[in-house]
């Protein structure tokens, strides 16, 4: 009987103590992460938020609108066929797979740089909302970047000259105005090597399709 | 005249009996650090703090709603496409088609041979007078880890933080940023805190020429071993990566028709 009462105190002590500091872990992690941020970067990180979350948002909107019209198609017995069809160019142009065509910016660089310049200028342009990019013909996909090869830097096996053309589809006005802002990486490109820039504002650009063969070999879907 | 208890039960008793003790003795200490630790966070959060924290609390929980909604409404959009009244023919072409562009673009889960990595600030203590943000991982480290994992043969590439409040990881796609925010790194506009995880997948021999890579040993290598950040890789026989989950509509531009 008393071997009894010990085991069932022991699991009841145990269980407290369990319960106990599962809370404790469980209440530091993220409040403590919050409550350290002072009130400025607090209201950051909600901006950031925010922005993230209208991002998200117009992203379900989008779907939801596809969602309407299959649904619509269905109903009315047509085929959805042209809709899997704009839906596959909309997929192969955001992936870099289909030649696109819009408004943006032609930023021209010349003189002596480097890979990195070139590959910060990507994630800066990136940064600023682009929608697709290109440095001189090639188009920009996830996996392009720029690299020191034999004595040139190269983009996807293509060599870049002296002077490179960076088009961007996207805001003319927002991806120079990113570009220019004071303390921002044209500043600190102009401060730290010897090239120059021009950025001209565009309505007409048309960017290629990426030539390289972006299936995976070692990768493969998750069904 | 009183009795002898039998040798075994003598002793049992004071084992149970410390037991219980030590247990509520633990018991205690859990409960007063717990109690200490939130009286020292309500002391020092202003009611302003409280309120951003609310708020940010809330942002980070409706992102969560949002990512869920738009998976749950991909899968919906993906089962339409694969029941169509039409050619059986054509369809069967069509979602060939689609399920590469998705493939190729990091809207598909995928999974493969290829490595984990993690990075974080440095345990260092920050010399007097110096700087404490070459001590931090910056946006340029990530960047540049990522640079060199393409140049390396990587196939995908997601990045996740350790205490970014259940935001799940990142799959870098064609339009992907990585830019510093603070103390925190944002990824595809998801903000991401320290330790940074990086997962690849890759042909066999992807954490050799990472590892062996001029961007890699000119740039992070040298601020780990500078700075003291903390890294550690590992190579796996098998990596599971999520798709994509955001905006892929293009607001300034459209694909070019192709000419019949």
């Amino acid at each position: 009987m008393a071997g009894r009462i010990a085991q069932l105190s022991l699991f009841a002590v145990a269980l407290v103590i369990g319960i106990l500091l599962v809370g404790q872990l469980r209440s530091q992690a993220p409040a403590i992460e919050l409550s350290s941020l002072s009130a400025q970067e607090l209201s950051q990180l909600i901006e950031t938020l925010s922005n993230r979350n209208v991002e998200l948002g117009d992203a379900l909107s989008d779907l939801r609108e596809q969602i309407r019209s299959y649904e619509l198609a269905e109903i009315q017995g047509q085929s959805t066929l042209d809709l899997t069809e704009a839906e596959l160019e909309r997929i192969a142009a955001f992936g870099g797979l289909r030649a696109v065509e819009g408004q943006g910016i032609i930023l021209t660089m010349a003189g002596s740089f480097d890979a990195k310049a070139v590959n910060d200028l990507i994630y800066e342009l990136r940064g600023a909302g682009a929608d697709a990019i290109a440095v001189d013909d090639v188009r920009i996909t996830a996996r392009s970047v720029a690299e020191l090869g034999a004595g040139v830097i190269e983009i996807d096996g293509t060599a870049l000259g002296p002077t490179v053309e960076i088009r961007a589809i996207g805001s003319p006005e927002g991806l120079e105005s990113t570009l220019r802002r004071p303390g921002g990486l044209l500043t600190l490109l102009e401060q730290s090597i010897d090239a120059q820039f021009q950025i001209e504002q565009r309505t007409d650009l048309e960017l290629p399709a990426t030539r390289r063969d972006l299936v995976p070999q070692a990768a493969r879907s998750v069904e | 005249m009183s009795r002898r208890l039998p040798s075994r039960r003598r002793l049992t008793r004071p084992q149970w009996a410390i037991s219980v003790g030590l247990g509520l003795a633990v018991i205690g200490f859990v409960g007063a650090a717990q109690w200490n630790s939130s009286l020292a966070r309500t002391e020092f959060i202003t009611s302003a703090q409280r309120v951003l924290i609310s708020e940010a609390e809330q942002a980070q929980r409706q992102q969560e709603t949002l990512r869920a909604e738009i998976e749950a409404a991909d899968e919906r959009v993906q089962a339409f496409q694969e029941q169509d009244a039409g050619s059986q023919a054509a369809l069967l072409q069509l979602n060939e088609e689609l399920a590469a562009a998705r493939l190729a673009s990091g809207l598909d889960a995928v999974r493969g041979p290829g490595l984990v990595m993690e990075i974080a600030d440095s345990l260092r203590p920050v010399p007097e007078g110096e700087s404490g943000t070459p001590y931090l991982v910056l946006a340029d480290d990530l960047r540049d880890i990522v640079t060199a994992l393409w140049a390396s043969g990587a196939e995908a590439i997601t990045i996740a933080g350790g205490a970014s409040g259940g935001v799940d990881a990142e799959r870098v796609v064609a339009t992907t940023s990585i830019d510093g925010a603070g103390s925190a790194i944002l990824v595809n506009s998801a903000r991401l805190t320290p330790p940074y995880r990086i997962e690849a997948i890759g042909p066999e021999g992807l954490l050799d020429r990472f590892l062996a890579h001029p961007t890699y040993l000119a740039r992070v290598a040298r601020r780990i071993e500078v700075y003291g950040l903390q890294f550690a890789h590992e190579a796996r026989d098998e990596v599971t990566l999520p798709a994509f989950i955001g905006n892929t509509r293009m607001r300034w531009g459209a694909p070019v028709a192709e000419a019949e």
